[in-house]
């Protein structure tokens, strides 16, 4: 009993600010308190009449499809390499491949500002794309190398023993097996893309992402916008997000048997 | 021959190899690098010298903001970790299977939620006028002062940091074999002892991991002590943000940034260390 | 049987220091089923990875059908392997992952489609066509299993401690399938196995490897009965082995002079110096009191193991070392039998088996 109490205090905690902003982006005060104002659409139809913020959700759209598919891909090789091949300098490899989630994103984002300035990229949408790409290829990796994990070994050996070259056997096993994994970690690194805000603020430029907007509108005063942008924001990611665990659980049920 | 074996491997190898070496090592080597250059007229030259790093670690509030950082992310790692002990313990021990799955799942779903809404929603939450004040209103105490504060910041860290530290909890907590627990009640041990000679040490590895990514998130966030924590004192991050976007002072930026990692990797090391340290005999 | 189908001549392999296989020369023969068989990491499973291309011997050669087949990659190959974990491909259903062999070797659909109903038909299989692999039972698994490997219709199938996974009574209907379709294809099997009686119930020849080499070939009964080495008469069976120097001879026969005290060696076998006998423990007798003739060793009763209707006692002989005997159930009825009663193993000195050199 108790210890219900208590997991229920710090559900309560962990989702207050989500319920909060979802609510208040419905409510008219300016400043909400309780007991609540009257619903309304009115923080909905002011941020998304400024064509800014359309802006943003399509840079956004569009660097979050570019550095998931970069990340997945790039996270697939990395996978498939850890999952099939030992080699020298493997545990250097993996820290290489891991590491950046590691590095505080101030720091990632002074770090890509400064290099990125240095070859000519600062402010462009390849700027954010290639950060997010190098934030999002670590959750790619994993996301595969999970399934990867609970495949057979021997499946590989298997298809080369009946007659697959390395190739096929990728294309006729490997890509089959992992499908649903990638297709997760597409949509995981698109969510994770489309939240970053820190490293696409050092590096967009004037190509600002959704999130960029809303920091810059904190920056600001007190406005309802945000709860109205980011209740938007949420249900993209939960979408993503959903769209991945069903997928994932689907499969791993379905071969349990 | 030899070659042509290799094309199928490297395809495979090469491409997180390319990418993170030119878009991350690169990056943060230059970065390095960067902290020695020279700043004259509001431009970055390339050079050899000493004077960021001097001016940087010569002054005291650097070194305010450097101690204020350390103990925050010390206090935020140990609050987390304190708070969800017990939290983590319930979900490994005292729910079903199928609950803890779920609610691993629902702590996962604020990673996808925009960090700075949730910091916005505490804002307005935590305001003079703001709803907890409201309700307190209503019992006749208060209002207390919440944000621009240590608390307000706390509050920052442990909305970003709490649900990995269940997690992480959770997932090695779980994994202790639940005969040693047993054992040891068998033997006579309390259930509160068992916690104490038993499951923390069998669970010492999530443990620490997870307190070491709290300190490393609270450490380098800069979200929390902005918007809830007031800015003044700044953290080394709103050092590193405020040298950089108002002054050009990218070099004495990097020399912050370049201390902000030694200090996180002494951390991990010190961490790595305890957790796969053998106890002594 | 007729020639040889694959020969080793002087392989290796090697994996960083550890050797996994020392100079094999082995000769397979066409239509012959030969059991590989010994402890885990004997070398047996390298074996026969590397005759199907999964690994490369570091020395020597192996020619498949009169073709060096060093550096022929695996899917060049026609030595289809049937797996220990199975290996079947969880995304595809029965009749695709019968079909993957053929539709690698680029058969068109039609013949594809004729083959595959044919073998599915031929392993029990039809109407499961569309079943996923997890809606199958581990015996239907086991066919799926060999109707992949076999619809290519190969010369050779590699099979790698298949029953393994399978449940006791299942293993002995999928024995009498595996040597039914040996006969009927007339094709080699070569079996990997560390189970003596699967070895033993279907194989031609038993093969029998020990830290990397051959210890024994021979019929399963010639290397049940004369084990050439230790090593064999200690895999094999359930043997009591003494070693010794012959010390002279007793009514024309050698006598070997143990620890365990002074045994006959069988008629006939001359030798001096130092050696080795191995005797079954199923021909080991036991008694209360001293027995007449040779070979008689004061024992204690330490331990007894029952085996379905005969008895396994463990005795120890006064040199501390152990010594098995298999009894059955009329011959026990004789004995008193409790922890540390003290009882005479024999046996008749033909009993005896002269062991090789070193095993």
């Amino acid at each position: 009993m108790l210890a219900r109490v208590y997991l229920a205090a710090i559900f309560a905690f962990v989702f207050a600010p989500i319920v909060a902003s979802f609510v208040f982006s419905f409510n008219s005060d300016r400043f909400p308190t309780v007991p609540l104002g009257s619903f309304t659409f009115h923080w909905y139809e002011t941020a998304f009449s400024k064509p800014g913020v359309w802006e943003a959700f399509r840079t956004s759209l569009l660097v979050s499809a570019s550095a998931a598919t970069l990340s997945t891909l790039i996270g697939f090789c990395t996978a498939y390499t850890d999952f099939r091949f030992g080699f020298r300098f493997k545990p250097a490899y993996l820290a290489l491949a891991l590491l950046p989630p590691t590095i505080p994103l101030v720091i990632m984002g002074l770090a890509m500002l400064a290099w990125l300035s240095n070859v000519g990229l600062s402010g462009t949408v390849t700027a954010v794309v290639i950060s997010h790409t190098v934030l999002g290829a670590p959750f790619a990796m994993a996301v595969i190398r999970l399934r990867l994990s609970q495949m057979d070994p021997a499946l590989e050996a298997a298809a080369w023993n009946l007659g697959a070259s390395e190739w096929g056997a990728m294309r006729q096993v490997i890509l089959p097996f992992c499908r649903p994994s990638v297709i997760a970690a597409f949509c995981l690194t698109a969510a994770v893309s489309f939240d970053e805000f820190a490293v696409a603020w050092f590096v967009s430029g004037l190509n600002k992402t959704v999130p960029v907007v809303i920091l810059e509108i904190l920056q600001g005063n007190v406005d309802p916008q945000i709860n109205a942008i980011g209740t938007v924001v949420f249900l993209t990611s939960m979408a993503l997000v959903v769209m991945a665990q069903v997928l994932v659980m689907r499969r791993t049920r379905g071969e349990a048997g | 021959m030899a070659l042509r074996r290799l094309i199928y491997p490297m395809t495979w190898r090469l491409p997180i190899v390319v990418w993170q070496a030119a878009f991350f090592v690169v990056p943060l080597g230059f970065m390095v690098v960067m902290s020695f250059w020279a700043v004259r007229n509001y431009r970055m030259q390339p050079d050899f010298i000493l004077d960021n790093w001097a001016k940087m670690l010569g002054r005291g509030y650097f070194w305010d903001a450097y101690w204020l950082t350390v103990i925050r992310a010390a206090a935020a790692s140990a609050i987390a970790s304190l708070v969800a002990f017990p939290a983590s313990y319930a979900l490994a021990y005292k729910v079903s299977p199928a609950a803890r799955r779920w609610a691993i799942f629902f702590l996962i779903i604020p990673f996808f939620t925009s960090y700075l809404v949730r910091t916005y929603a505490w804002q307005v939450i935590l305001a003079e006028q703001g709803v907890i004040n409201a309700g307190l209103g209503f019992i006749g105490i208060g209002p207390f002062t919440m944000l621009n504060s240590g608390f307000g910041a706390m509050v920052g860290y442990l909305t970003l940091t709490l649900p990995l530290v269940v997690i992480l909890q959770t997932f090695s907590l779980a994994s202790v074999d639940r005969n040693l627990i047993e054992a040891a009640w068998n033997l006579g041990c309390s259930r509160f002892r068992a916690i104490f000679l038993v499951i923390i040490p069998s669970a010492k590895v999530g443990l620490i991991l997870g307190a070491v990514f709290c300190f490393i998130l609270s450490f380098g966030d800069f979200v929390s002590p902005y918007y809830l924590g007031g800015s003044k004192p700044p953290t080394l991050s709103i050092l590193i943000i405020d040298t950089t976007k108002s002054g050009q002072q990218w070099p004495r930026a990097a020399v912050v940034a370049v201390t902000m990692i030694a200090t996180l990797l002494a951390v991990a090391f010190a961490a790595v260390g305890a957790a796969y340290r053998k106890p002594k005999p | 049987m007729s020639g040889p189908l694959v020969v080793f001549d002087g392989v290796v392999k090697r994996y960083g220091s550890v050797v996994a296989v020392k100079r094999m020369d082995l000769t397979i023969a066409k239509g012959e089923f030969v059991a590989l068989m010994g402890p885990s990491g004997c070398g047996k499973t390298t074996t026969l990875r590397m005759l199907a291309g999964l690994e490369e011997p570091d020395e020597g050669t192996i020619t498949i059908g009169g073709r060096p087949m060093n550096g022929v990659p695996a899917h060049e190959r026609d030595t289809p392997l049937v797996w220990q974990s199975l290996a079947l491909f969880p995304f595809l259903n029965v009749r695709e992952n019968v079909e993957f062999g053929l539709r690698m070797r680029g058969i068109d659909a039609g013949k594809r489609q004729r083959r595959v109903l044919e073998w599915l038909e031929r392993m029990g299989l039809k109407g499961f066509e569309e079943r996923r692999i997890d809606q199958l039972s581990g015996g239907q698994r086991q066919r799926v299993a060999l109707a992949r490997s076999l619809v290519t219709e190969p010369e050779m199938l590699l099979l790698d401690e298949p029953l393994s996974a399978l449940d006791a009574h299942l293993v002995v209907r999928m024995q009498g399938v595996l040597t039914r379709l040996q006969r009927e294809l007339g094709i080699t099997f070569v079996y990997v196995t560390h189970s003596q009686s699967e070895a033993f119930a279907m194989a031609d020849r038993v093969v029998i490897m020990g830290h990397g080499e051959i210890a024994q070939t021979g019929a399963p009964r010639e290397v049940y009965r004369a084990p050439a080495n230790r090593f064999v008469a200690e895999f094999v069976g359930r043997n009591n082995i003494f070693e010794g120097t012959v010390a002279g001879v007793e009514n024309g026969q050698a006598v070997l002079e143990s620890p365990a005290g002074r045994l006959r060696l069988p008629a006939g076998s001359a030798v001096s110096g130092n050696a080795s006998i191995a005797v079954a423990a199923d021909r080991v007798r036991v008694s209360a009191g001293r027995p007449e003739g040779p070979n008689a060793i004061r024992c204690q009763l330490i331990s007894e193991e029952f085996v379905g209707a005969s008895v396994i006692l463990y005795l120890e002989a006064p040199d501390g070392s152990e010594i098995k005997a298999q009894l059955g159930e009329a011959e026990l009825r004789t004995l008193d039998l409790h922890s540390g009663a003290e009882l005479w193993v024999s046996w008749e000195p033909a009993a005896a088996h002269l062991l090789g050199g070193q095993g």
